[in-house]
This record gives C-alpha cells, sequence and structure tokens, in this order.
C-alpha cells in the first residue's frame, strides 16, 4: 500500500505544487494517473520511488519511506522515467549487468514481452529507434515483477500496435499484490486498462475514482439537447449531437470516455469534488 | 537482508557500473595513461628527463585523476539515466564506495604501476644507449633515475592536489547535473581567484613590500633586492598542513556520500 501523509511538495519553497495530499493507493489495481503537461504526474511518481523529497509530511510504500533509497525497498519498485536510458550494451549484456538486482526479475516473462513488443534482441541498445529502446525499458520493467511498477509516459513514442501489445501485456502482468501507476496524458492510450483514475492539474488531485464507481456516477452520452436540470460536468458539441458527461441519477450503464471526463473535471473541479469527494 | 553493504550486491554493483559505460570509465583511463606517455615524450624530447617525470605526474595523477573523478557520478546528464542509477537497487554507502574505488583506490594504483613501469622502460632505455667507455658514463647514469615515489616532495604535493581536486570533483559532479566537469572546474577558478586575492589582501595588511603572495606555501617578500619567505609559526603549519592534506580532502570525498544520499533528479 502507498500512503501519502500531509504531502507537501515544490521545486521552490515559494511556490509549492502539491500541498499537504493525504491518500491511501491499495495494492491489486492499475492506476491511470492523468494531467496535462507540467500539471504534477511525474513529481509524484518521483516522490513514490525516492527519487524527489517531500518538503513537508511523508510517503509510506508498505510502511517504508521511499526517500532512504534502501535496497529492501529498491528491489521491490520499478521506475520507467519518461524519456529512455539504455547503455551502449546488448539486450543479454543488459539483462546480465542489471537483471541480478531484481530478485523476482524473469527471464521467460523478459523475452515474451520482448517478443510480443516485436523488440529485435541482436542489436546494442544505444543504436535502435527511440520506440524500439522504449519497448524495450517497459518489456525489462514488467519482467522485472517488482510489487510497484511506476510508468511515466510509457506510451510516449510508441507506434499504435504496439500500444495495444503494451495494454495486452500490463492488463497480464497484473496480480492482487501489485500496484501499477501509468501516468500519461495521452488517455486514451489508458482506456480499458485501468482500474482506478487519478487525474492532478497544477499539484491538486482533482479526481480519485475507480472505474468501477465512474461509471456508477456519471454517465456520458450523446444527446440532441441537453437535459434541463442536469448536474453537467462536461459538454462537447459533435457532429451527431452534443457530447455529454453528468451525473447518472438513473443507473445507465454507458461506456466511459476518459478523454471527456479528464477535460470536465479540469474544467469543472468544483463540480468533479462534489460528486467524488475526496478525504 | 543488510541494507548498508552486501558483498554480492556490491560485487554486481561494481560489475555494473565498470560495464555499463566501458567508454567512460575505462576508456578516460586509457586516455590519461596515453596522455601521461605523450607528454612525457614531448617534455623529453624538448627538454629533459627531470622536468618530463615531474610535469608528466603532475598532469598525470592530478589532471587525469580529476578528470575521470568527474565521470564516476555522471549519471545526471538525463532524467532516465539519474533516476535508474539513483533506483538501482543498491545501498548510497555502495553506490559511493564504488565511486571511491574506482576514482581513488583503482585509479592510483593504476597510474601508479603503469608510471613506474612507463618510466622504468625510458630510463632502462637511456641507460642502455650510453656509452659504456665514455669517462662521463658514471656522471650521465646517475643524472637520470628512476622517478622516487617515496621522499619526494613533488609527489607529496601531487597526492595533496590530487585528493583535494578529486573530492571537489566527485561533489561538484553530484551538485551539476549537466557538464558538470566544466562548471566545477569554473567554480574551482573562481574559488582559487578568490582565495588568491583574499590571501594577498591580507598578506598587505601585515606586509608593505609582498612581492608573491600564493596562499600558504608561498608568501614572498622583497627586502630591497633579496626576496624572503614567510613562513609560518610551527603550530600553525601544523595545523595548516592537517587541513590542506587531511581535513579537507576528507570532507569533500565524505560529503560526496551525504550528496548522494540526498540527491534528488
Amino acid at each position: 500500500m502507498i500512503r501519502f501523509d500531509n504531502l507537501s511538495f515544490g521545486y521552490s519553497h515559494k511556490k509549492m505544487l502539491y500541498n499537504n495530499l493525504t491518500l491511501s493507493v491499495e495494492n491489486g489495481s492499475i492506476y491511470g494517473l492523468l494531467g496535462k503537461n507540467g500539471a504534477g504526474k511525474s513529481t509524484l511518481l518521483k516522490n513514490i520511488a525516492g527519487t524527489l523529497f517531500p518538503i513537508k509530511g511523508t510517503v509510506y510504500v508498505d510502511g517504508i519511506e521511499p526517500r532512504d533509497r534502501k535496497p529492501s525497498f529498491l528491489r521491490t519498485i520499478y521506475y520507467l522515467a519518461e524519456d529512455v536510458y539504455v547503455p551502449a550494451l546488448t539486450i543479454k549484456q543488459y539483462q546480465a549487468l542489471f537483471a541480478p538486482f531484481y530478485p523476482l526479475f524473469s527471464q521467460d516473462d523478459f523475452y515474451k514481452n520482448l517478443r510480443e513488443l516485436e523488440v529485435g534482441i541482436d542489436s546494442k541498445l544505444n543504436k535502435l529507434s527511440f520506440g524500439q529502446q522504449k519497448k524495450f525499458v517497459i518489456a525489462f520493467a514488467l519482467a522485472c515483477n517488482t510489487k510497484i511498477l511506476l510508468m511515466d509516459e510509457p506510451t510516449n513514442g510508441l507506434d499504435i500496435p504496439s500500444k495495444a501489445q503494451f495494454r495486452k501485456l500490463i492488463a497480464s502482468a497484473m496480480n492482487d499484490e501489485r500496484i501499477i501507476f501509468i501516468s500519461t496524458h495521452q488517455i486514451r492510450d489508458l482506456e480499458n486498462m485501468i482500474d482506478k483514475v487519478m487525474i492532478v492539474d497544477n499539484g491538486n488531485l482533482l479526481l480519485y475514482s475507480s472505474i468501477t464507481e465512474i461509471g456508477e456516477k456519471l454517465c456520458f452520452k450523446t444527446v440532441k439537447q441537453i437535459p434541463e436540470g442536469a448536474n453537467i460536468l462536461y459538454t462537447e458539441k459533435m457532429l451527431r449531437g452534443t457530447s455529454v458527461i453528468m451525473e447518472n441519477i438513473n443507473g445507465e450503464d454507458t461506456a466511459i470516455n476518459l478523454e471527456h471526463l479528464f477535460n470536465g473535471v479540469t474544467e469543472n473541479p468544483a463540480i468533479a469534488q462534489k460528486i467524488f469527494p475526496i478525504n | 537482508m543488510n541494507d548498508t553493504f552486501d558483498p554480492r550486491r556490491f560485487y554486481l554493483l561494481f560489475k555494473k557500473v565498470t560495464l555499463e559505460r566501458p567508454i567512460q570509465i575505462i576508456g578516460v583511463m586509457g586516455l590519461i595513461l596515453c596522455f601521461t606517455v605523450i607528454l612525457y615524450s614531448l617534455v623529453l624530447y624538448s627538454i629533459d628527463y627531470g622536468s618530463a617525470q615531474n610535469l608528466s605526474f603532475i598532469w598525470g595523477l592530478a589532471g587525469g585523476g580529476t578528470v575521470l573523478s568527474a565521470f564516476v557520478f555522471n549519471y545526471f546528464n538525463t532524467n532516465a539515466a539519474g533516476a535508474a542509477y539513483l533506483t538501482l537497487p543498491a545501498s548510497v554507502f555502495e553506490k559511493w564506495l564504488c565511486a571511491v574505488l574506482i576514482a581513488g583506490i583503482f585509479f592510483l594504483l593504476i597510474f601508479l604501476g603503469f608510471y613506474r613501469l612507463m618510466d622504468y622502460c625510458f630510463v632502462t632505455a637511456y641507460h642502455n644507449g650510453l656509452n659504456h667507455d665514455s669517462p662521463l658514463y658514471k656522471n650521465q647514469y646517475d643524472h637520470v633515475y628512476i622517478y622516487p615515489f617515496l621522499q619526494n616532495q613533488v609527489v607529496k604535493k601531487v597526492f595533496i592536489i590530487w585528493a583535494n581536486l578529486s573530492g571537489v570533483m566527485l561533489v561538484g559532479s553530484l551538485y551539476f547535473n549537466k557538464v558538470a566537469i566544466v562548471k566545477v572546474a569554473l567554480a574551482a577558478c573562481v574559488l582559487a581567484g578568490i582565495i588568491y586575492f583574499l590571501n594577498l589582501a591580507v598578506a598587505s595588511l601585515f606586509f608593505k613590500n609582498i612581492d608573491i603572495a600564493f596562499p600558504y606555501y608561498t608568501v614572498l617578500i622583497k627586502v630591497r633586492s633579496e626576496v624572503g619567505v614567510i613562513n609560518l609559526p610551527h603550530i600553525g603549519s601544523f595545523i595548516v598542513d592537517a587541513f590542506i592534506n587531511v581535513i579537507i580532502p576528507a570532507t569533500l570525498w565524505i560529503t560526496a556520500l551525504i550528496k548522494l544520499k540526498e540527491k534528488e533528479i
């Protein structure tokens, strides 16, 4: 479990990004961390990984403070940064040097992931294209089988078939003990993959809810005319009418549109907070 | 599980650090050794053995060692490389120890071993090339000798400079994420300039006829046509020696451990 206890973080003391954030993140879910560029998604992940330290408050990962960066903690977490770092090694050499640090690393999983993502295994990593390098680090991160997997914009640079493969791999890698965090501003990449949604903007957590709860509380549909008296979170003119997100008072079962949800929550945070109160 | 030091984990880390970036660590070390041979040869060709030995030792150990120190923590050029290094499951102490072993112990041993071998070859070639029947043979033979590492004031001072500058570079490469070597070198030059002028100002307060006031070792005054050296009193000299030779380098190398623990990216 990951727990944020009054977390305050800012790159300067004068301008805080997060102020007294308190929340718990349970095991066994894939979390989609959504936000615009510079909203604070990477910052949150880095605070969990222990590469940034809170100014006030504490982050606990299974009762351990990440900032200590103890090996017993680091072997249970894998942080995949947005940009890619690969040394001038072959895949086999990389595996020989890096995999022994992760006790649950599975070679079978690794090569299976590489095959699924169609990464050639013969050439040196630094000679691969950016997309191939990205797929390689995703394959390695998943094969480490760490309890917590933090992925910062993992789908950036992936082609469309690879994005689909990525979703399949994430789904197959999930189990009840694992927490997978995927931060992105490419919201569509996460559709049908995540269990819980977190939306951040300017360091504020605007929404933290499960997909099931969102489906129960909100209704996504396209209408000719906006119903009167409905509690509307978002509207967008479309060719066939107006796409709306409104409070689901009749218990309708509609397909969630994450992109519209994101726009609705960031444009109308007050309404979102009313429907999905945090803490 | 020991979170501070584990021999197997340390072995894996050391292997990873050296083999992950062989060009940066092994390559830089190789370049330093090549540079030392070239400098030795050039100075030998243009001046003589004594100068060649001194200059190549000074620039090889102090200069080369400082450059190598700038590379051992060279992970923070990019967010991904820095994060991968910081989140690699090894302790901060192990990561620091790896850097100290590479920049401190192994470089020193390799450099000294290489230097001795190189110097031996040059000196032996010179001795073998002498005319054994010449009346000047003994003088010529004794004129060139293998560079002594012990009881040699130049070597002692070079060691001190290397220990201080390498410490500065280790700490500096953890402060600056990008082009650390350039930024630290500039910062060190500015600091040296400030110390020099501060020292000159303080010395000028006490003596009106200051000739040179290079910090600590070379404060000279002019008395008519003569130049005299101002030495510190014995106890003062001991304290300053202790600071420069031991306390400052030790503090710098330990500060690198603390800075690595506190490093954020």
